[in-house]
């Protein structure tokens, strides 16, 4: 049965990371692009070619490094993994984040205890699903640290790290609550799990000024919410109707 | 009656916790090897995607 299910979620897993990729080239990575020109105070650096040399370059000429990453080369290129280029990187980045976030979906499908009926109405449950891992992952905790362009003001790494998986668990946790749970008193429960990570507060820097100009920012905000909703939803869809089929499969009709 | 019904339980309780903890953790593992892991090379490999997802990064 374990064996089943997981092939289930890596298979819709697979399928949407698949189609993350196009999806990102269609508007997030041409922004990010133009974003890493003002990475290092507006010297554009070539992520393409010699990393090297530019890693040398930016680390000399990076204004402001708040962490040792930066000062220890910076480059997107990927030359050093596995040497398929930084469209390869993405694609092979896009299937192992599509299958681990399917993993998590059918994991968390299954603890709160959502069943897909075959046909029309598992794959509606499965995007309704999709629509809470989105609301969890990316909406959540986006209202306190936004989708990120190189070049943003930022504080400590493992900070935001910490904050953000946090932000992700509460809200998974409180949207089960404020949705699952029939009780008012629940529901309660739901909004303040939802609520508490922002109450406390993200951690952002004291001093947000920014090299990379504001209109690209939100444009980068507004896109990266709207291509991960179209990931979660197909990563929901398909996981709903691939469960309905294990479900079909392990639990056989019967005549009653 | 000769209707056909599908249950729509998935697999017994024990069973279906057990392998919802089982997706849960690796899951998270994949999640954060592409997502947040330290490594520079993961970083690197990752990097179009981890902005992509609102990953904390840089």
């Amino acid at each position: 049965m374990i064996v089943r299910i997981f092939l289930a979620a890596l298979a819709a897993g697979l399928i949407a990371g698949l189609l993350m990729t196009p999806a990102q080239y269609a508007r997030l990575v041409p922004l990010i692009e133009q974003a890493e020109t003002y990475e290092s105070g507006g010297a554009a650096y070539d992520h393409g070619a010699a990393p090297d040399v530019d890693a040398a370059v930016s680390a000399g000429s990076d204004s402001a490094p708040a962490s040792d990453h930066h000062a220890d080369g910076h480059s997107h290129d990927g030359a050093g993994f596995l040497h398929l280029g930084r469209f390869g990187n993405t694609v092979l980045a896009n299937l192992v984040a599509g299958g681990g976030f399917a993993l998590l979906l059918a994991g968390a499908a299954l603890i709160a205890g959502l069943n897909f009926p075959a046909g029309r109405e598992g794959v509606v449950r499965g995007l309704m699903l999709g629509a809470a891992g989105w609301f969890s992952v990316q909406l959540a905790p986006g209202w306190g640290l936004p989708p990120e362009l190189p070049g943003f003001p930022y504080v400590d790494l493992a900070q935001r790290q910490i904050w953000w998986v946090s932000t992700v668990a509460l809200s998974a946790v409180g949207l089960y609550f404020l949705v699952m749970q029939p009780k008012f008193a629940a529901k309660i429960l739901g909004v303040a799990l939802i609520a508490a990570p922002h109450l406390y507060g993200a951690p952002v820097p004291n001093d947000i000024s920014s090299d990379v100009p504001a209109l690209l920012a939100s444009e980068y905000a507004t896109a990266a919410l709207a291509t991960t909703l179209f990931f979660w939803l197909l990563l929901g869809g398909l996981l709903g109707f691939f469960l309905s089929r294990v479900d079909a499969e392990t639990v056989p009709a019967e005549a009653v | 009656m000769a209707a056909r019904t599908f249950s729509t339980t998935l697999t017994g309780a024990d069973t279906r916790l057990q392998a919802g903890l089982a997706a849960l953790f690796v899951g998270a593992l994949l999640v954060f090897g592409v997502g947040l892991a330290h490594s520079s090379a993961l970083h690197e490999a990752a990097h179009d995607t981890r902005h992509a997802y609102g990953f904390p990064c840089h």
